[in-house]
């Protein structure tokens, strides 16, 4: 460190979660922050966005129409109704959209101009969206099978008997802690860490660019190239875990609805 | 030399994930490739276990968080 | 090493620094609240449309569909009917041929009757013909051999034997016993190599 420390000054601060604390209105717990801001945004974009695509209502769609109309065939065919059976998909289709336009466009906010930070990268968003699923999967499995027979549902028939309160113990945890935990985390890790990488280019790039003699500039636009390159990355990301949350929540669904779990 | 040892224990964490979902969707790949038909039945089981494998390094990341110094 | 705990109230920065994995309460009230919004929004006013547009286009292309199958069978019946004639037709022509060839054979049976008749008769016409030409010349003949036998005997007895009464009495006589055989080629050849 000692070689890096004589050439490079050591008054550069990595990006940290403190760059995510943005309180807009007041203080502490109850402030009111940025990502609540774009999350309100998100909902006003998202119904502008879906009620001008679907006011005419055309049988041959117009371009805007037929792309509101292709997310809804991608989440309603591809999620909806292959993890969750033609049979019940129908009453959770406005539910699994909502959730996958709601996560996109909270997503897209990370590397999109003006709003530049994903609300998702805020672990009350993932929590909120991960304990209404928890909640709706949980709600579900006990309405179908009984508040008993869910809980032994969650055991594969046709185990051998000893082996039965290992597997129970270990679908509970999965059930109960591990399931809702990642959910919510995989999506918040994914977009805090990549606001942090996105953050530690840039930020770092422009320190490059403005300290330093000859060779440390070139190294800041590398370093900026490589931003764009996260930036593209970063969009891939944001759409896949979309998808992923969107995906998952159908299959938790769709297994408390399953008859064998 | 300061830091965290923690983001240390998230690095390992992330490990075995990373091969394990590596794995999984190698074995997608291929399961694809030899039969197109199969995308549908093969995705979702593929994305859970990807989710599945892929817990651990998420622990692994909130527990970085968790015990920083 | 510090474990989850909430930022005190008050703390100015203390949310800033805190660990990232705890929701902060306000955001998560905020991310309940407004996807809860949206999903009423959504439910309410964009699915049914969505979901009208959808039944719409399904019904479209249900009635083209129904209306391209009815075309189809509507061809399939033209077909049948198409292929039926033809059988038809050509169960017809076969008939006709069948018919014509009978007819041929009949034609030819009856020409051949009617050839066999006409010979027949032509046969019989000719032999009538001859039959009678075979009359005549006896007739003629059996007057000319009676002539020139007369003349002859005559000659040879030297006495007129064209009296008439006598001569037919002897010719008619002559010829009718030559008829019956009963004239013997000896008796008139003795006679005549007696004369001799």
């Amino acid at each position: 460190m000692s070689i890096v420390a004589a050439v490079v000054p050591t008054d550069f601060t990595p990006p940290g979660t403190e760059d995510f604390w943005i309180p807009l209105i007041g203080e502490g717990a109850w402030a009111f922050t940025r990502a609540s801001l774009l999350a309100v945004i998100s909902v006003g974009l998202l119904w502008w966005w879906l009620h001008a695509t679907t006011k005419k209502r055309a049988l041959v769609p117009s371009k805007g129409q037929m792309t509101t109309e292709a997310v809804y065939t991608f989440v309603r065919n591809d999620i909806g109704r292959d993890l969750i059976g033609s049979k019940e998909f129908m009453r959770f289709v406005p539910f699994l959209f909502s959730l996958f336009v709601f996560i996109l466009i909270n997503n897209l906010f990370g590397v999109v101009p003006p709003f530049q930070n994903s609300t998702m990268g805020r672990i009350g968003f993932p929590a909120a969206l991960t304990i209404i699923v928890f909640v709706m999967y949980h709600w579900l499995g006990i309405k179908k099978h009984g508040f008993m027979g869910y809980w032994k549902s969650l055991v594969p028939s046709g185990l051998p008997k000893p082996m039965v309160p290992m597997i129970f113990f270990l679908e509970l945890i999965t059930d109960l802690f591990t399931r809702p935990v990642t959910l919510a985390l995989r999506l918040f890790g994914n977009m805090f860490a990549g606001h942090i990488m996105m953050l530690l280019f840039i930020g770092g790039g422009w320190y490059m660019l403005t300290n330093g003699g000859i060779v440390l500039p070139i190294a800041g636009g590398v370093t900026w190239i490589m931003a764009v390159v996260m930036t593209v990355f970063e969009l891939v990301v944001e759409v896949l875990q979309a998808y992923v949350f969107t995906l998952l929540a159908a299959l938790y669904i769709g297994g408390a609805l399953a008859d064998e779990h | 030399m300061t830091g965290n040892i923690a983001i240390l224990g998230y690095g390992l964490s992330a490990i075995g994930p990373g091969i394990g979902v590596g794995l999984i969707f190698a074995a997608f790949i291929n399961g694809v490739a030899r039969q197109p038909e199969a995308r549908g039945m093969l995705q979702p089981i593929a994305f859970l276990g990807f989710a599945i494998a892929e817990a651990l390094a998420i622990f692994g990341l909130a527990l970085a968080f968790v015990f920083r110094s | 090493m510090h474990a989850l705990t909430f930022p005190a109230a008050g703390e100015g920065s203390g949310w800033g620094s805190a660990p990232p994995i705890l929701p902060h309460p306000l955001e998560l009230i905020f991310g309940l609240v407004t996807f809860a919004i949206f999903y009423w929004l959504f439910k309410k006013f964009i699915w049914p449309r969505l979901e009208t547009v959808f039944d719409e286009r399904a019904a479209a292309i249900e009635g083209g569909i129904s209306r391209a199958e009815e075309a189809q069978a509507q061809a399939q019946a033209a077909l049948h009917e198409y292929q039926a004639q033809l059988t038809q037709a050509r169960a017809e022509a076969s008939r006709i041929r069948e018919d014509a060839k009978a007819q041929g054979a009949q034609i030819i049976a009856e020409m051949k009757q009617q050839a066999g008749v006409e010979a027949a008769r032509l046969t019989e016409t000719a032999q009538k013909q001859i039959e009678a030409e075979r009359q005549q010349a006896l007739v003629s003949l059996r007057g000319d051999v009676g002539r020139i036998s007369t003349d002859l005997a005559s000659r040879i007895v030297g006495e007129s034997l064209h009296d008439e009464t006598r001569q037919r009495g002897i010719v008619d006589r002559f010829l009718a016993e030559l008829e019956s055989g009963d004239i013997v080629r000896e008796k008139v050849g003795a006679v005549e190599g007696e004369d001799a």
